[in-house]
């Protein structure tokens, strides 16, 4: 199957135009409209008082933008980050942010049951993972705050710059 | 005026390339290396998972260069291109080849495998022929890719194990996790053989080169001593200390030229950078570009004087690849459930688990029957955190997020540690294995990318399962929890073969005995290509001995002319 066509398999936008996000600067533009609803499911993902650090606490929205904005990243993907974000901000009625945590649970495992919305989250936890976990330099893990948490830590030596300065 | 300023062109810096360019460097002879990958020094590789691992900093993106990969579902072939699928059958492009990024794990192969088919026969379905050359005759390139690549391990005498002329290695085995006691009496106990696995890995300092310093995070990522035994390490920096050796990276073969039916004359490259062409002239020209990218090369190097590609009057090239049959298994070992050792030392980092059993080599079974068998390597799971923490978090089908997700992950990193093994047989060579050219997919230099058709033999399932179930019993007995195994016929990229075989009859073979074209005498082909059976081991050390037996004879050649 065609990777695009995986997914978006299940989308309530369907096979409408999806968003374009050939220019940098549109790709930021758009992101700012979804940014709040993404951190929210970040934040419910990964709430403070977990054992593993928050995605507040991390930034770690921070790191999926500077991610997923560049331009080494999967243009498909990052589409469909975009989204997904509006799928749910649409299925929610606008009201996703606002809610209560039980709410927002209902709301995600709602989503989650199609199979538009699963490959959504699926993508949303593998970018927050991936700030979470990576090496300090790429600003999600904090004070290597994730690592600890394992206690497993990344070997020597680390990286100093990020992989797109490679 | 043309001028030939090489006396040979290498195409690809791997492990192949770099044996070839080391043994003529070293004998005098200029030499150039086209790699199309830039150059990464010991110094820029880190453990950055993000790169290495998750990212293709080292690869090309699959939307500049990729293959089309034809697999059959349900009875039809179907073609998916590996920008679409994301299954990428690149290893490693940058100056050393995949060599850079491998575990290192390394095994000769057995009398055996040279003579596969007079051993075992005819396997139905399968082209499975003897190689035209005997293991004596490949020792001593065992041997030295041993001393030069730095292989370090510990000689057992076992029925599994080759011959060798030196009595032991040079350089001892690396050190060692405590987990070895508890899998080394646990083999006793079900009476099977542990070895010490070789591996490219150098515990001791050698020239340039530091000893290992147990980084944690081998496999996928460059080395930042120079233990490792990649060519970039062992074979080009003392080629380019020569004088002789010119390297030029960031430059990608397009074909090679042939003006008159038995020479190259030059090959066609583009400078990846500024994208300009040139051409590169020289006496002869090797290919090592890495099997399934070799034989694409030659294919595309068609003309008039050879229509169906470089080489290519026996229609064998791009025939039978094979890739390393076989399958893995894990299982959890438990900090409350631990035998034999203590826990903190189980889960002391860096330290490998180095352990092979080649008792299932060969199977002859009163039950089971005769057949070809295979080895098995052991290892602990991969270090990698972010993978390690992003698999398996389902339940009843569902993610786990929130709290519950902090718990299972600090439960999982700190209470247990997963161990593996891998299983390599046979991947006997069959009519849909093979690399031919895309008619409608370019990469981004223009030329047609590689179109595998991927399928296995049954039989190779069968030895795979057969395996499986010996190595679940290990770890059963090692005390490990959720013991389980997957056995399938998808290949793995990073251990590929075949598709130009060496022979000695024109009419079935690509290459010769010295894995010299048939038809075009001045061209080689040094990588896994020439191998018509891959055996029950991981290839790298077989490919590295190759090259240097081909360079050997390359430099005989040299001298006559
Ligand atoms: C993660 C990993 C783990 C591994 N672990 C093991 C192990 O434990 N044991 C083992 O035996 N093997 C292992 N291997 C396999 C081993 O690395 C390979 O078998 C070996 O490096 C192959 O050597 P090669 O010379 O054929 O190709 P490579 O080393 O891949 O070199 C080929 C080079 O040719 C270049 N090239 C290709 N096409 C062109 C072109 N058109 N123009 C210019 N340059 C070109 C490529 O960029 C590449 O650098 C592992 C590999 C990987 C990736
Ligand atoms: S230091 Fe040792 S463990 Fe680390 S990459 Fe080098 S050889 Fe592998």
């Amino acid at each position: 199957m065609q990777r695009r066509h995986f997914l978006i398999l299940g989308s309530l936008l369907g096979a409408s135009p999806y968003i374009e996000a050939k220019a940098q600067s549109a790709f930021s533009k758009k992101f700012e409209n979804v940014k709040s609803t993404i951190a929210a499911v970040q934040e419910h993902m990964f709430p403070q008082g977990s054992k593993i650090p928050s995605a507040r606490e991390m930034n770690t929205i921070r790191f999926l933008f500077e991610t997923v904005e560049h331009k080494s990243y999967d243009k498909d993907i990052r589409a469909f980050v975009l989204e997904g974000a509006q799928e749910l901000i649409d299925r929610e009625k606008g009201k996703f942010n606002t809610m209560t945590a039980a709410e927002k649970e209902k709301a995600l495992r709602g989503f989650e049951e199609t199979n538009y919305g699963r490959n959504w989250l699926s993508r949303i936890m593998t970018l927050t993972m991936e700030g979470l976990f990576s090496a300090p330099v790429y600003g999600s893990n904090q004070k290597e705050a994730g690592w600890k948490a394992l206690s497993a830590y990344g070997g020597e030596p680390k990286p100093t710059v990020r992989y797109v300065a490679l | 005026m043309t001028t030939v300023k090489y006396d040979v062109v290498i195409v690809g810096s791997g492990a192949s390339g770099g044996a070839v360019a080391y043994t003529l460097a070293k004998a005098g002879y200029k030499v150039a290396v086209l790699e199309k990958g830039r150059l990464l020094k010991r110094e820029e590789f880190s453990k950055d998972e993000l790169a290495y691992c998750r990212r293709d900093i080292v690869t090309p993106s699959l939307f500049d260069e990729y293959h089309v990969i034809e697999e059959r579902v349900d009875g039809k072939w179907e073609s998916t291109p590996t920008y679409d699928s994301g299954w990428s059958f690149w290893n490693g492009n940058v100056v050393g080849g995949s060599s850079n990024f491998m575990s290192g794990m390394l095994h000769r192969m057995h009398p055996d495998d040279f003579r596969l088919k007079s051993k075992y026969g005819a396997i139905e379905g399968a082209n499975v022929v003897d190689w035209p050359i005997s293991y004596e005759e490949m020792e001593p390139y065992y041997l030295q890719a041993e001393e030069l690549v730095g292989i370090s391990g510990k000689y057992q005498k076992h029925p599994a194990e080759p011959p060798r002329s030196t009595a032991d290695f040079t350089q001892p085995p690396t050190n060692e996790n405590a987990v070895v006691k508890l899998l080394d009496k646990s083999c006793r106990e079900l009476d099977i053989t542990p070895l010490v696995t070789p591996r490219a890995v150098l515990s001791r300092d050698k020239g340039h080169r530091n000893a290992c310093y147990y980084s944690n995070f081998c496999g996928s990522y460059g080395c930042s001593s120079g233990a490792k035994g990649s060519s970039r390490e062992a074979l080009l920096m003392p080629a380019l200390a020569t004088g002789n050796l010119t390297l030029k990276s960031n430059t990608y073969v397009k074909s090679l030229h042939t003006s008159r039916k038995d020479a190259v004359d030059y090959a066609v490259v583009v400078d990846t950078i500024s994208g300009k062409e040139e051409k590169i002239y020289a006496k002869m020209f090797v290919v090592a570009a890495q099997a399934h990218e070799s034989a694409r090369l030659l294919l595309n190097s068609a003309n008039a004087l050879h229509p169906n590609g470089l080489g290519n009057s026996s229609g064998e090239l791009g025939k039978n690849l094979v890739f390393s049959a076989g399958g893995s298994g894990e299982g959890e070992l438990h900090e409350d459930s631990l035998k034999e050792i203590k826990f903190e030392e189980l889960m002391q980092t860096g330290l490998f688990v180095n352990r092979s059993i080649l008792d299932w080599y060969f199977i002859d079974h009163w039950w089971d029957g005769k057949f070809k068998g295979g080895s098995v390597e052991f290892m602990f799971e991969h270090q990698n955190i972010i993978s390690r923490a992003r698999k398996n978090n389902e339940e009843n089908g569902k993610m786990v997020w929130g709290t519950v997700l902090g718990e299972k992950l600090t439960e999982r990193f700190t209470k247990s540690k997963k161990i593996r093994f891998e299983i390599f047989n046979d991947w006997l060579p069959n009519d849909n294995c093979f690399v031919s050219l895309d008619k409608n997919h370019k990469d981004k230099y223009g030329m047609p990318v590689g179109k595998l058709r991927l399928e296995g033999h049954p039989q190779d399932l069968k030895v795979g399962k057969y395996i499986a179930k010996k190595c679940e019993k290990v770890l059963e007995e090692m005390g490990a929890q959720n013991v389980y195994s997957s056995v399938s016929s998808a290949p793995p990229q990073n251990l590929v073969a075949g598709g130009c075989r060496f022979g000695n009859d024109p009419k079935t073979s690509v290459l010769n005995k010295y894995c010299q074209s048939h038809d075009v005498a001045n061209l080689f082909v040094a990588d896994a290509s020439f191998m018509p059976t891959g055996g029950s081991v991981p290839y790298t050390w077989t490919i590295y001995a190759n090259a240097f037996r081909v360079a050997d004879h390359i430099k005989k050649k040299l001298k006559a002319l």
